[in-house]
């Protein structure tokens, strides 16, 4: 990779490895992971949908910002080098369980609720399911606690869109890094 | 079977180290088990979510055995330096009257030892690691030597903060905390970007990696990286300690002879290794193994201003500190001390963070939140004395870890006195923050930090599992390090008192030939 690259990546703050067919891996930023629609690890892609679709009623762009694809790259990690907030929260790992869970629940909830999936949902009904998580849990979800779900997936779009380097510039904040953080999470 | 050792640590965090360097010193072959991986300030990447790495993940602890939560994950280390590896910082003492509770005011606990008999160490330690404070400006500290550092800067939030407290007539003081106002003993100062929750890199803080492990390694201690400890192992009269079992990296199980064990693995995993060496666990002849679990119940209050802040820099724990220690001083009769933090950094992600602040917030809604917050915001944390209930407890659960060993699984209530404590230093918080300027005021839930107990010391085998120096009643080789030892919690953080436990054992232990 040339240095111009790296660096750019490394000032991108986040990066998810491919395996390429030369052999190295390629490391991508998840915007660019979600550009390139790259294979999935663990997530199949319907729960992708899921994810992006309750990512962007969440933090609006983080979708777009590669959310998932993050997601989906830490889901394939040893639990211990996860940087996934879920592990604050004592979800047992792996993770995968809960985050699949958390899909199953909440197309559940939207197919009970408003009969169909939650990305196949417009925008007005996705919106009023995710108001209903937090701090209570709705009526007839079943699955992981939804409050739980909430905290965790909202965590996951700041720290995509605004726990990088990227993300406090947008900010307007110094990010006064020692040690910059590397490029692939 | 490795080689035998003179003395073996299990864990590789706070007080771990303290013992690898002072034993190491008096020329003991020491050798350091530690379940997670080696770390090294390279790896201290400036970032909210690679710290995650710094925190636990593996084995599993299962906190859901009864009312509230303990929070292990986020107040836990794996690693070389432990959970002292991503610690704000922040080191009080004990109070005197922590340490006789029991036969004070007929309630809680006593330790057996006091204040008098640790003080010396809490000065020595200071000495070595460097505090930044005005102990002149504290009238709640016990006595004690000056801080070797003047107090650290402030910056706008904090003195937005101070504003309030000031108005209210409350007391407040610089913190004493342990990260650098000016370089010391071969660390630079604090450049106040607000990472210390990362780990400190550069040494700016007392992270175990830049004060004992140095030391320790100078002196000859070999540290051994993911070696996960899962029993003690003992003659048959259970009364000597043979050495240690752990899992290697590959996944097979070794056994480490030594003529001492030190458990330093921390609140959970010493209870959990004493619970899993033996049918109803070692050490445990007074039936206390596991129980007497206590945190610190913590509240934080926002503030949101007119003004830019600078929230995002500074020492991370905070730069201001007020503590109210009269244990019976407090409104309606509830117990305890408790003490304010105040101006902490808040970065824009993360469980401390500014997203946190607001968790009702999502959408354009949350964007907006996070434009202005992470600049005009300001937050302060009471941190509160929780009581010892011996219905807190750590138990083993029915789901065995990787290694095929129970779980730990943890049954707590936070205890009425430390609920109170919080909930009043939450109203008087809002108050404060009001009185400081903010436009808004408004306060986060109580979580819990510095877990402690499940080996508490005492004055003998029935009442207790450990004596004084840490060292079990019932296994004269065997010492449990750490806050696990506490008998009574204070408000106070921990990582200074377990320093100062660490090296008074430490004395003792080459003073008497036992190590």
């Amino acid at each position: 990779m040339d240095p111009d690259r790296r660096k750019f990546l490394k000032q991108s703050g986040i990066g998810i490895a491919v395996a390429t067919i030369a052999g190295p891996h390629l490391l991508l930023t998840p915007a660019e992971a979600k550009a390139k629609n790259i294979p999935l690890k663990v997530l199949t892609d319907s729960e992708l949908k899921t994810l992006e679709a309750i990512a962007e009623i969440l933090l609006p762009g983080s979708a777009q910002a590669g959310v998932a694809y993050f997601i989906d790259d830490q889901l394939a990690k040893d639990p211990n080098d996860s940087l996934l907030i879920a592990r604050y929260f004592q979800v047992p790992p792996p993770y995968a369980g809960f985050y699949k869970g958390s899909v199953q629940a909440l197309d559940g909830y939207a197919t009970a609720t408003h009969g169909k999936a939650f990305h196949q949902l417009e925008v007005s009904k996705q919106e009023q399911i995710v108001g209903s998580l937090f701090p209570e849990q709705p009526d007839g979800w079943q699955g992981p606690p939804a409050p739980l779900v909430y905290l965790c997936l909202r965590n996951d779009v700041v720290d995509v869109v605004y726990g990088t380097m990227d993300g406090f510039a947008k900010l307007d904040i110094p990010y006064l890094a020692h040690i910059e953080p590397p490029t692939k999470w | 079977m490795s080689k035998k050792v003179d003395v073996v640590i299990v864990g590789a965090g706070a007080v771990a180290m303290v013992y690898a360097a002072r034993l190491a010193e008096a020329g003991k072959q020491v050798l350091v088990l530690e379940s997670g991986p080696e770390r090294k300030p390279e790896d201290l990447y400036s970032s909210q979510l690679w710290a995650r790495r710094l925190k636990w993940s593996t084995p599993h602890v299962n906190e859901f055995g009864g009312k509230d939560r303990i929070h292990f994950n986020m107040n836990a280390g794996r690693g070389y330096g432990g959970a002292a590896a991503h610690h704000y910082g922040v080191w009080p003492r004990f109070d005197e009257a922590d340490f006789s509770i029991k036969s004070t005011h007929g309630r809680a606990l006593d330790w057996p030892i006091s204040y008098q008999d640790v003080r010396p160490y809490y000065d020595r330690v200071q000495e070595f690691v460097g505090i930044s404070g005005d102990a002149s400006q504290e009238p709640w500290r016990p006595p004690g030597e000056a801080y070797p550092l003047p107090p650290i800067p402030t910056f706008r939030h904090a003195q937005l903060l101070e504003k309030g407290f000031r108005k209210k007539g409350i007391p407040v003081s610089p913190i004493p905390i342990t990260v650098l106002s000016k370089p010391y003993n071969g660390r630079p100062a604090c450049i106040w970007d607000g990472w210390c929750d990362a780990g400190c890199p550069i040494g700016a803080i007392a992270n175990p990696l830049m004060t004992y492990y140095p030391r320790a390694l100078r002196a000859g201690a070999i540290f051994q990286p993911d070696s996960h400890v899962t029993r003690v192992l003992t003659d048959k009269s259970r009364s000597r300690a043979t050495g240690v079992e752990y899992v290697d990296k590959s996944g097979n199980r070794q056994q480490q002879e030594a003529n001492m064990v030190v458990l330093g693995a921390f609140t959970i995993e010493n209870t959990r290794i004493l619970l899993n060496s033996a049918e109803g666990g070692l050490s445990n002849r007074s039936g206390l193994l596991g129980k007497y679990l206590m945190v610190h119940p913590a509240v934080s209050v926002y503030g949101l201003y007119g003004e830019e802040t600078q929230c995002h820099v500074g020492a991370t724990g905070g730069h201001l500190y007020s503590a109210t220690t009269d244990k019976t001083g407090n409104p309606e009769g509830v117990f305890g001390g408790r003490h304010w933090e105040i101006g902490l950094v808040l970065k824009p992600n993360d469980l401390l963070g500014v997203t946190m602040s607001r968790p009702d917030l999502y959408g354009e809604k949350l964007h907006d939140f996070m434009k202005i917050g992470s600049k005009r915001m300001a937050v302060m944390a009471a941190i509160c004395e929780d009581q010892p209930l011996e219905e807190n407890r750590i138990v083993l659960d029915e789901q065995n870890d990787l290694f095929g060993m129970p779980q730990a699984k943890v049954i707590y209530r936070a205890s009425p006195d430390g609920m109170a404590l919080a909930e009043q230093a939450r109203l008087e918080g809002i108050e404060i923050v009001k009185a400081s300027g903010a436009e808004q005021a408004w306060s986060g839930p109580v979580v819990a930090q510095h877990i402690m107990g499940g080996t508490i010391m005492g004055t003998s085998a029935e009442n207790s599992v450990c004596d004084g120096y840490g060292i079990s009643h019932e296994i004269s080789n065997l010492v449990i390090a750490g806050q696990s030892t506490f008998p009574t919690g204070s408000h106070a953080n921990t990582t200074f008192t377990i320093h100062a436990l660490a090296e008074r054992t430490s004395d003792f232990l080459l003073k008497t030939g036992m190590a």
